[in-house]
């Protein structure tokens, strides 16, 4: 059953324009110069009960727009969305009591307080009963691993505790769906794990719905059985994360750092080297071609291996090769998308 | 949920965030000490000019130095309570302009009590002590006077709350009016704490309307003295009309939000 439903979904924002410098600003004060820009051009896609969407794309794209529409926090331009059944501009109060968000950029929690003051105070938002709230935090915090930081004043949290208590926070009334807005910004590697793993076990103990919007590739490998990218506000791909993977992201960057200098037989078959230097080297590989752990095998016969990191392609790359895939999208000079609509969920799944 | 209810549970809601103010201002003791005992001082060298005033003069306009005690103490406790409970009012401007109303956006709260509600400036007690102490020098200390100045201070504080915060929502409209609302709202208070006697004509009406200085300044001080409630009742009108003027203004603008990518953070 389709619990988030978006047809034809924009939102444009008038911005003003100036050149730069004090005679820019001189002249914009005389004559204004405004610029309408299209944040979000008509996105039409649904979303199944316990889901767990992957929406990414590029930092502009339009993911944090289309999150604050279908929460209830921006007025759309144009088109319909409706979540649990309520359109969520018009019935922004009782859908949230439905639905949780968490926006990575802005705290919920007191800044100068313990999270577990926070958890009181929504608590009261919520008009939770005591026993139940009580018991629904005791489970959160054994789901998320935040007991021992519970009582510790906010501003003296590390940036990952601080998430797995906002997430926390956002689900002491149970909300059927989780909107998480870049949840992983700013963290480190061992943090990203552990947020991950706090979002897979919710979703997976309470049957949640989630819809996640990342610019981070690894939140969607990790998650997602379903990924949808967006690009300059219209979706250019939908499909299961299973395909992004087969036909975008079978490259990866390793980077290694041996023990030892590097000698002039340094040589890896089927992989790309980017980078050579004293002690050591950055590779290119397809793994449709040789696997990971093939190459780091042999990178560990080599030589001591004293350092290594296995990274994704960034984001623009990604967006770069599926424009490249989709004959129905063609690319402008300047880089960005013409005007012609992006492929329907239907369409890309029938390319896929 | 019956109305009586819903209300009921909204008050207990706000008296929470208000328990939760109290509770983060009081992590930095020193600071919060600090800055009330600045503001009160800040009050009282004014004050002193008034003083050094009347040391001279006998009376301006009507006004003798028990007036002015009395309208600094209605002033000073009304701003004090206004801000000490509603601290977010004078930051509305800047918080529409910056985007910064998604947290109350996405909860199940009445937007405008709960975002005003949520911030406590700890100097404005030192406005709130002082209002309390000026007012003994006034001498009146039979219970209605009493009452009659606690519950003007208290309409004044809606007032001064509800201006605040309407003239904060002109973000919505014209973009950044962090700069226009702070001298706006303003003039209310600097209009207030001279004697209203020396207003005449254009400018009287305009403090009863668009500035509404006489209803936080001359007005309650002419009820404590008259102990007029029929004023007191037209006090109270002024005050629910500032509401229901802060309640529709708000609304409109909302409409008009755009959000941003500020960081936010709930101190």
């Amino acid at each position: 059953m389709s619990v988030v439903s978006l047809h034809d979904l924009r939102k444009t924002f008038t911005l003003k324009r100036k050149a730069p410098g004090l005679r820019g600003s001189l002249r914009a004060l005389v004559r204004p110069h405004y610029q309408t820009v299209e944040a979000v051009k008509g996105i039409s896609l649904e979303l199944d009960e316990g889901e767990l969407l992957a929406f990414i794309g590029p930092n502009g794209a339009g993911k944090s727009t289309t999150i604050k529409m279908l929460t209830g926090i921006l007025f759309p331009t144009q088109g319909q969305a409706q979540v649990l059944g309520y359109v969520p501009w018009k019935q922004r109060r009782v859908l949230s009591y439905h639905i949780g968000s968490v926006f990575g950029q802005k705290p919920q929690l007191w800044y100068h307080l313990p999270p577990i003051d926070t958890f009181e105070l929504f608590a009261h938002i919520y008009e939770l009963d005591q026993a139940a709230f009580r018991r629904r935090q005791a489970f959160l915090v054994e789901a998320l691993g935040i007991a021992d930081f519970l009582q510790t004043p906010v501003r003296k949290l590390s940036l990952g505790q601080r998430m797995r208590c906002e997430i926390a926070a956002s689900m002491l009334h149970g909300p059927r769906i989780l909107f998480l807005d870049e949840p992983t910004i700013g963290l480190d590697v061992v943090a990203k794990q552990q947020l991950r793993e706090a979002i897979k076990t919710l979703h997976d103990e309470e049957q949640l719905t989630i819809f996640l919007t990342s610019h981070d590739v690894g939140d969607v490998e990790s998650l997602c059985k379903r990924v949808v990218v967006i690009n300059h506000g219209q979706v250019i791909f939908d499909d299961r994360t299973s395909a992004l993977k087969r036909r975008f992201l079978h490259r990866k960057i390793i980077g290694v750092r041996f023990g030892q200098p590097i000698t002039d037989d340094f040589d890896l078959p089927h992989a790309t080297l980017l980078k050579r230097g004293q002690w050591g080297a950055k590779i290119e590989l397809d793994t449709t071609v040789r696997p990971v752990d093939n190459l780091i095998a042999a990178l560990m016969a080599y030589a001591p291996v004293v350092d290594l990191t296995v990274e994704d392609p960034p984001m623009e790359e990604i967006i770069r090769e599926i424009y490249k895939a989709d004959e129905t999208v063609t690319l402008r000079a300047d880089g960005q998308a013409n005007d012609a609509p992006a492929a329907t969920p239907d369409q890309a799944r029938e390319q896929a | 949920m019956t109305r009586i209810n819903r209300l009921r549970t909204e008050a207990a809601f706000i008296l929470h965030l208000i328990r939760l103010n109290l509770a983060s201002n009081m992590e930095y003791r020193a600071s919060f000490l600090s800055q009330a005992i600045g503001m009160f001082i800040n009050n009282g060298i004014y004050f002193v000019f008034w003083l050094l005033f009347f040391d001279r003069f006998e009376e301006i306009r009507g006004y003798q130095i028990q007036q002015i005690f009395l309208l600094f103490a209605i002033v000073a406790l009304g701003w004090g309570l206004a801000f000490v409970f509603a601290g977010n009012a004078s930051r509305l401007a800047a918080m529409i302009a910056e985007g910064r109303l998604d947290y109350y956006l996405t909860l199940p709260r009445p937007v405008l009590p709960h975002l005003i509600f949520s911030r406590m400036d700890p100097f404005t007690l030192g406005d709130l002590s002082f209002g309390v102490i000026a007012y003994l020098f006034t001498g009146r200390f039979d219970p209605l006077s009493i009452g009659l100045f606690l519950a003007c201070s208290a309409l004044a504080a809606v007032i001064f709350a509800s201006f605040y915060a309407t003239s904060g929502c002109l973000s919505f409209f014209i973009g950044n009016a962090t700069q226009w609302s702070f001298h706006i709202a303003n003039s209310l208070v600097t209009f207030s704490l001279y004697p209203f006697g020396l207003f005449q004509g254009a400018i009287r009406l305009f403090l009863y309307t668009l500035v509404p200085a006489a209803f936080v300044g001359a007005v309650p001080v002419e009820i404590v003295e008259t102990r007029s409630l029929a004023l007191l009742g037209g006090l109270a009108g002024a005050a629910l009309i500032s509401v229901i003027v802060l309640a529709l203004v708000f609304q409109l603008g909302l409409r008009r939000y755009e959000s941003g990518s500020a960081l936010n953070v709930n101190i």
